[in-house]
């Protein structure tokens, strides 16, 4: 009896699903050339950008946009992994075959501590630098002060507000999280004493839909100036905004597009000095001991990016004006932001 | 705190209309799951379904421009991966659960690269939304009137829609064939109901109405679409399916539920000032899971019998299954 053709589909779906794995987080090497090549009189580091989302996504596209830059300056070699998997023992997988592969940097964009760690111990000689709590001798940390930036809008959020009443929303009640929210009430209660914050924690860091009703519910409450800590929770607050016609902050890149009328501004988060500084140390032979890289508003790592579309009020010029004073006092070393990042 | 802030007839409003929106995904998801089960198929590919009908449905409206032709093609790709199902499921009777799951990973794999590789890298993009319709009289009715009849008009189709497939299961001749494969089979068989059409039929519905799901939580609550833009709304559908004891309408109802709770607790959070109110966000959290539990297991024990349809998960071979 001939067989059927059908027969074979479960094969074919098998092999469609591993193509799909594979192309979901797949290496995207656009052939930079290979290792070793001189430019400007410099070796070319050999590095590896891991990603836990799409770039389409504002926090892996400010990650990506900072390597490739260095990559377009000739300081490096790219291969880089989006959505990368989220747990421990894939993720060390992933940036364990980078450590094989002869790269010389690994930079890991997200909170992997113990992938880290576990993949610096098997490869003493790989330098890392990711997001953590504990330095190793080759595992360095990615600072992430946004909550700079963050006091800044909530200075501007204190002078736009008319109910007096502020929110903000997180994915979770993270340090990088509650350091933002407090940063941004901080600085709306130094321009007006009368603010009252609400801050939502949605328990979720992609789902948008929950996003946009976390916001939804601050509105109904009388907020009228908002911001937001994560991917899903941002999106669905851009949504909401733009739907209730009030005013609101985007968060880690540019999101003037998701609602230009409404955006005041975004809390931006630049990775290139970071990664810039990673390279340079592995150059130098100075990675080791590892340490901590921090870049604020005074070394360009973070800003507030206002977008000029932005129509709902009008911003009240003496509180521009002591915004900037602001930001130059911070860049200046004159005026520290309170650091709250919870317990 | 004070509750009037939540449960006072204006913010009540407010919060009932918002969780059946946001509900409605959910709700369409799992009203066509229960179809599915109850014809004997447990099709775990509803994430799937509700994740490449989003996608699908926000690229034709984002080219083409129309809400419209965005939800047909929603609803088109989740009957296309509903066929799927059925094709490895009924036709070649494969492990239901492996199917299931396969499509879920296909799906997530697939709608990524094909977003990453349209827009990696730029500005999201972003459709227009539609706007709300009141229904004339209807939404005059005290109470009901603003929760249900203020809406837009995903939300009225997906109402009756579901509504309709409750009906179709229950009153309707093609519904008494899709219980009776998913009890007895054989029994279907010998009375000249084909089991494989009838069960075929059910994923098509099923698939629809998951990609129907997708449509309405892109184009009509979210206008952008993200990487697992779904959030596992799959997941909790299949779970409201035994919450709801197969009975369509007791799982839509479990759907509104599940929704007003997570809807609650939000809103609770924002009047007892998120931080800095004394009980821990994660309490809130918890919230709609343990109002879920508890009610279903107050309904398990009130009914007393096992709604389950018996042949649930089994693959119909001639003359082999009793």
């Amino acid at each position: 009896m001939r067989r059927k053709w059908w027969r074979a589909v479960p094969i074919w779906l098998a092999t469609a699903v591993l193509v799909a794995g594979a192309a979901g987080c797949g290496d995207d090497d656009d052939g930079a050339g290979g290792g070793g090549e001189q430019a400007g009189g410099q070796e070319k580091v050999k590095t590896a950008l891991v990603l836990p989302c799409a770039t389409s996504d504002p926090w892996c596209k400010q990650g990506f946009d900072g390597a490739k830059a260095l990559e377009r300056r000739g300081e490096i070699d790219l291969e880089v992994t989006t959505s990368a998997p989220q747990d421990t023992a894939g993720v060390t997988r992933v940036l364990a075959q980078y450590a094989q592969g002869g790269n010389q940097l690994l930079l890991a964009h997200s909170t992997w501590q113990d992938a880290a760690f576990d993949v610096a111990e098997q490869f003493p000689d790989v330098n890392i630098a990711t997001y953590a709590f504990e330095l190793r001798d080759n595992v360095a940390i990615l600072e992430e002060p946004i909550y700079q930036a963050a006091y800044l809008a909530g200075m501007l959020a204190g002078g736009i507000t008319e109910s007096n009443t502020i929110g903000g929303s997180a994915g979770q009640d993270v340090p990088l999280c509650h350091a933002e929210l407090e940063a941004f009430e901080a600085g709306a209660k130094r321009v007006n004493k009368q603010v009252k914050m609400i801050d939502t924690y949605i328990g979720d860091w992609n789902d948008a839909a929950k996003g946009k009703q976390a916001t939804q519910a601050q509105i109904d409450q009388g907020a009228d100036v908002v911001i937001a800590c994560g991917g899903g929770p941002a999106t669905g607050m851009a949504q909401a905004i733009k739907e209730a016609n009030i005013s609101g902050f985007g968060y880690v890149g540019d999101m003037s597009s998701q609602a230009p009328k409404n955006l005041v501004g975004s809390v931006m988060y630049n990775l290139e000095p970071y990664f810039e500084a990673a390279v340079k140390d592995v150059r130098n032979d100075s990675f080791r001991p590892a340490k901590r890289y921090e870049f604020g508003l005074a070394d360009g790592g973070v800003d507030l990016k206002l977008n000029d579309r932005y129509a709902v009020k009008e911003i009240p010029a003496d509180v521009m004006r002591q915004m900037e004073q602001v930001k130059d006092q911070i860049a200046s070393g004159e005026f520290k932001v309170p650091y709250e990042a919870g317990t | 705190m004070d509750w009037s802030e939540i449960f006072g007839p204006d913010a009540l409003v407010v919060l009932l209309s918002t969780s059946v929106a946001f509900a409605m995904p959910t709700a369409l998801a799992a009203v066509g799951e229960t179809v599915a089960e109850r014809a004997g198929v447990l099709n775990l590919g509803l994430e799937g379904m509700l994740l490449a009908g989003a996608l699908v449905s926000f690229l034709v409206a984002y080219y083409v421009g129309s809400v419209a032709l965005g939800t047909v093609a929603g609803v088109a790709i989740g009957v296309v991966l509903g066929a799927l199902m059925a094709f490895l499921s009924v036709s070649l009777r494969t492990e239901q659960i492996i199917n299931g799951i396969a499509i879920v990973l296909v799906a997530q794999g697939i709608t990524l690269f094909v977003f990453e590789k349209l827009f990696g890298g730029e500005e999201q993009p972003t459709i227009a939304g539609i706007s709300d319709v009141e229904v004339p009289l209807l939404h005059d009715i005290p109470g009901v009137g603003p929760v249900v009849f203020e809406q837009n008009v995903l939300f009225y189709l997906s109402l009756a829609l579901a509504l309709g497939v409750s009906l179709l299961l229950t009153r309707t001749r093609f519904g008494l064939s899709v219980r009776a494969v998913g009890e007895s089979p054989a029994a279907a068989e010998a009375t000249a109901v084909s089991v494989a059409r009838t069960r075929w039929l059910a994923l098509l519905v099923c698939g629809g109405m998951a990609g129907l799901g997708g449509a309405v939580l892109v184009l009509g609550q979210l206008n952008v679409f993200e990487e697992d833009v779904s959030g596992g709304r799959g997941w909790v559908a299949i779970a409201l399916v035994i919450f709801g004891r197969w009975n369509p309408l007791l799982v839509l109802g479990g759907a509104f539920l599940f929704g007003f709770t997570d809807a609650l607790q939000i809103r609770v959070q924002a009047v007892s000032g998120g931080i800095a109110s004394s009980v821990p966000t994660e309490i809130f959290g918890a919230l709609p899971y343990v109002v879920t539990l508890a009610v279903m297991v107050a309904a398990t024990v009130l009914a007393g019998r096992d709604a389950q349809p018996a042949a649930l998960g089994v693959p119909f071979r001639k003359g082999v299954n009793a």
